[in-house]
């Protein structure tokens, strides 16, 4: 595999973000980024979910039989994420609170299956590791900013600190204003892609969990 | 497919699950007993929290709280003598079941109130853990637990754009008090 890691890391941050370029994983972009530490908590289980899953299955690649592949992938994510909801109700109980629900969740994301078996399950291990890494850190910065977005319009603040006075847009904290920011992010990143890197269009793959 | 690979597959299949299985055991082994532990503790922590002047709050009686989910009443005591109670209740949210401790004094009058655990809308129904919210219910007897839109000195105010998580905190807490008053009429050394 010639590409390099920082390439691989970029990728996964910008050329295939899985929020803003690949259209994945939108479901849970919108229900938990109604503020940054939402999503900086989230983007973190993520991160470290997904390093964990690539890292396994590209250890076992020749050792799943490809006819049961879905579901042992589905095994191991849910094994991770069980340890991650299991260790956080122990060690990091205020997170937990306001994470616990979503948690959970994390087996069903479609961006860790995707990546396990359209990257993981072809390639050797630290590029796994890697590719797992940078695409958790896209996803991510997705949910931060879109947390930060959110935050700022619908509440007046960012990260806890109040910045604006008056009446903020409460829409933005609603489902509603997850679908706007979203968009209006995607429609950002897209025109930035074509006018500098003269790229198509991303989120060609349709939206899944 | 053959007969044989129909059996490669299952070993293979099974073998993950077994491997998984062992993992999440031994995680489950070393963290369940941290949990509870910190969940004894932030109860501790919370009822203490309600009632300070307490010499202990223990454990008094259980009764059954709104969706058939077990209520509990704690009893405060100072002195040998009870100064009040902490009733720990569930109401019907906008969303979810909001778990909440009402603490009283031995004349029904509210002392204050905690959310335990909600999972209201973000932004508005999961403002009843606002801190304005939570301390109008402090000194009111049960005729003054009535939401109100709009500004009031007597009785509750509603949240705006929350007022089904305001009313169901509000009833909640309605509700925790005459769970009480049941009890100890069935109980009176309670």
């Amino acid at each position: 595999m010639a590409v390099s890691y920082k390439k691989l890391i970029l990728n996964g941050i910008f050329s295939e973000n899985p929020v803003f370029r690949l259209a994945l994983s939108l479901c849970p972009a919108v229900a938990v980024t109604t503020s940054v530490r939402n999503g900086f908590l989230m983007g973190i289980a993520v991160l470290c979910v997904m390093t964990m899953v690539n890292i396994t299955v590209s250890i076992l690649r020749n050792l799943i039989n490809p006819k049961v592949r879905i579901p042992a992938y589905i095994l191991i994510i849910a094994t991770y994420v069980s340890i991650t909801d299991m260790v956080m109700s122990a060690y990091s109980r205020a997170a937990y609170k306001e994470m616990g629900l979503y948690i959970q969740l994390i087996v069903v994301f479609a961006i860790i299956i995707s990546r396990a078996e359209l990257f993981a399950s072809k390639n050797k291990v630290l590029p796994s590791a890697v590719d797992g890494f940078g695409m958790g850190l896209g996803f991510l910065g997705a949910l931060v900013l879109v947390g930060a977005v959110r935050e700022l319009i619908g509440k007046g603040s960012i990260a806890g600190i109040h910045l604006t006075g008056g009446n903020p847009l409460l829409i933005m904290v609603l489902p509603t204003g997850g679908f706007f920011v979203i968009g209006l992010l995607m429609g950002l990143f897209n025109w930035i892609d074509q006018k500098y890197y003269g790229g198509r269009p991303g989120g060609v793959g349709g939206g899944h969990h | 497919m053959g007969n044989k690979d129909i059996i490669k597959i299952t070993l293979n299949l099974v073998a993950i699950c077994a491997l998984a299985g062992v993992i999440l055991s031994v995680t489950w082994t070393i963290t369940n007993p941290v949990k509870l532990e910190k969940e004894a503790e932030e109860l501790q922590a919370a009822l203490k929290g309600l009632i300070p002047q307490a010499d202990a709050i223990n454990k008094a009686a259980t009764f059954v709280s709104a969706g058939g989910k077990e209520g509990t009443i704690y009893k405060a005591v100072k002195g040998g003598k009870p100064i009040g109670y902490v009733v720990s209740a569930y109401t019907k949210g906008y969303s979810s079941f909001i778990k909440m401790l009402v603490a009283v004094d031995t004349d029904y009058r509210i002392i204050g109130i905690q959310i335990l655990s909600e999972q209201e809308t973000p932004g508005l129904g999961d403002n009843v853990d606002k801190k304005w919210f939570k301390d109008q219910f402090r000194g009111k007897t049960e005729d003054h637990l009535v939401v109100i839109k709009g500004e009031t000195n007597t009785d509750i105010q509603a949240i705006s754009g929350a007022t089904i998580s305001s009313r169901a905190v509000t009833n909640g807490v309605k509700a925790a008090v005459e769970a009480l008053r049941a009890e100890r009429a069935k109980d009176k050394a309670l």
